[in-house]
């Protein structure tokens, strides 16, 4: 019997796992190693709960609510100036839900994947522009596969383009944490990492004043 | 987020599982204990890495890498700690559970109290 999993193996899981715990948990299934099976049975129930508690600790509840009002917003404009009967249509509502729920769950999973320490001027756009990306994938399997799942063009465009612009937005006011500050009763995590909060909600007005130009540009196009 | 002097079950059993293998509490070793503990339940790892990371959020645990080793095949370990606050909500957690031993003694009886406490030897 092997004393160590294979390499294969082992690169598999860590891929699969965020880079700011993999060294320990690699490490800690490598140690418990009995058998491949044992292996693989100990990775497929460990990985999923580490991704969980990852995006737990990366992901302020306060700022995704926010995102997840964003994104959705975006695409009730983008419905409402291009083609409003969609919102009136069956499942009208839920089917603008899904880009948004695809965008929002990909910028969490983006955040709790990224290298601890390090910082990026673009990290606050490549969660959204990736999120964005898969939205329009998912959108494009549905019109092959289940075209009354998928959204008109138009406002699957314009919704993705003030989901991008307004998703940006939120997270250069409230930058995603690189790493979970520790103390009880610690605030909420982004209070801490932005540091000078005073600053940042300075740009507010100008988010709110871009979001109106955006949507004054729509009304004038339609 | 959660207050640090409410502690679950399973949180108590990740803190005592720290606290009892001293220098040597990193993930493997902390779960082994802690199944010991919980024995007859079956505890995954990944519920023990999702404990730790609570508990430090909540400042009661602390972490630190340690040097690689070949038996883990060049990576290092994650070692834990318990916090001066982390002691004092696990000693107030532990008086709870002795009070709530004795009430269910007087309730149930000395024999109950007798033959439960030969099995926890």
């Amino acid at each position: 019997m092997k004393s160590a999993p294979s390499k294969a193996a082992e690169a598999i899981v860590a891929i699969l796992v965020p880079p700011a715990c993999r060294e320990e948990v690699v490490g800690d299934l490598h140690e418990r190693y009995r058998s491949p099976s044992q292996y693989a049975f100990d990775a497929w129930i460990t990985v999923p709960l580490v991704i969980l508690s990852r995006v737990r600790r990366t992901a302020d509840p306060q700022v995704v609510l926010i995102q997840a009002f964003a994104l959705y917003v975006s695409f009730l404009c983008a419905a409402w100036f291009k083609d409003a009967a969609l919102l009136q249509a069956q499942w009208g509502l839920l089917r603008l839900a899904i880009p948004a729920g695809i965008t929002l769950l990909v910028v969490m999973l983006e955040d709790a994947y990224a290298s601890p320490g390090r910082r990026s001027p673009l990290r606050p756009v490549r969660g959204p522009v990736l999120g964005l990306a898969f939205a329009l994938a998912s959108q494009g399997l549905f019109w092959s596969g289940n075209p009354d799942l998928a959204l008109p063009r138009w406002i699957l465009l314009y919704g993705c383009a003030m989901s991008l612009l307004l998703s940006c937005a939120v997270r250069m006011l409230f930058p995603p944490p690189t790493n979970q500050l520790h103390g009880a009763n610690a605030p909420a995590d982004w209070l801490k990492q932005v540091g000078d909060s005073d600053e940042n909600l300075k740009a507010l007005p100008a988010i709110a004043a871009a979001f109106l130009l955006f949507l004054v540009a729509l009304h004038l196009w339609k | 987020m959660a207050k640090p002097d409410s502690l679950g079950q399973f949180e108590q059993l990740v803190m005592t599982a720290i606290l009892a293998r001293r220098e040597d509490a990193y993930g493997v070793t902390i779960h082994s204990k802690v199944e010991e503990l919980a024995r007859p339940k079956a505890v995954s790892l990944g519920a023990v890495y999702v404990t730790l990371d609570r508990l430090e959020d909540k400042g009661l645990i602390a972490s630190w890498l340690s040097d690689p080793t070949a038996e883990r095949g060049g990576r290092a370990k994650r070692c834990y700690r318990l916090e001066a606050l982390g002691e004092r909500v696990l000693e107030e957690s532990a008086v709870t559970a002795r009070r709530i031993w004795e009430s269910l003694v007087d309730v149930w009886g000395r024999e109950w109290g007798r033959r439960w406490g030969k099995e926890l030897r």
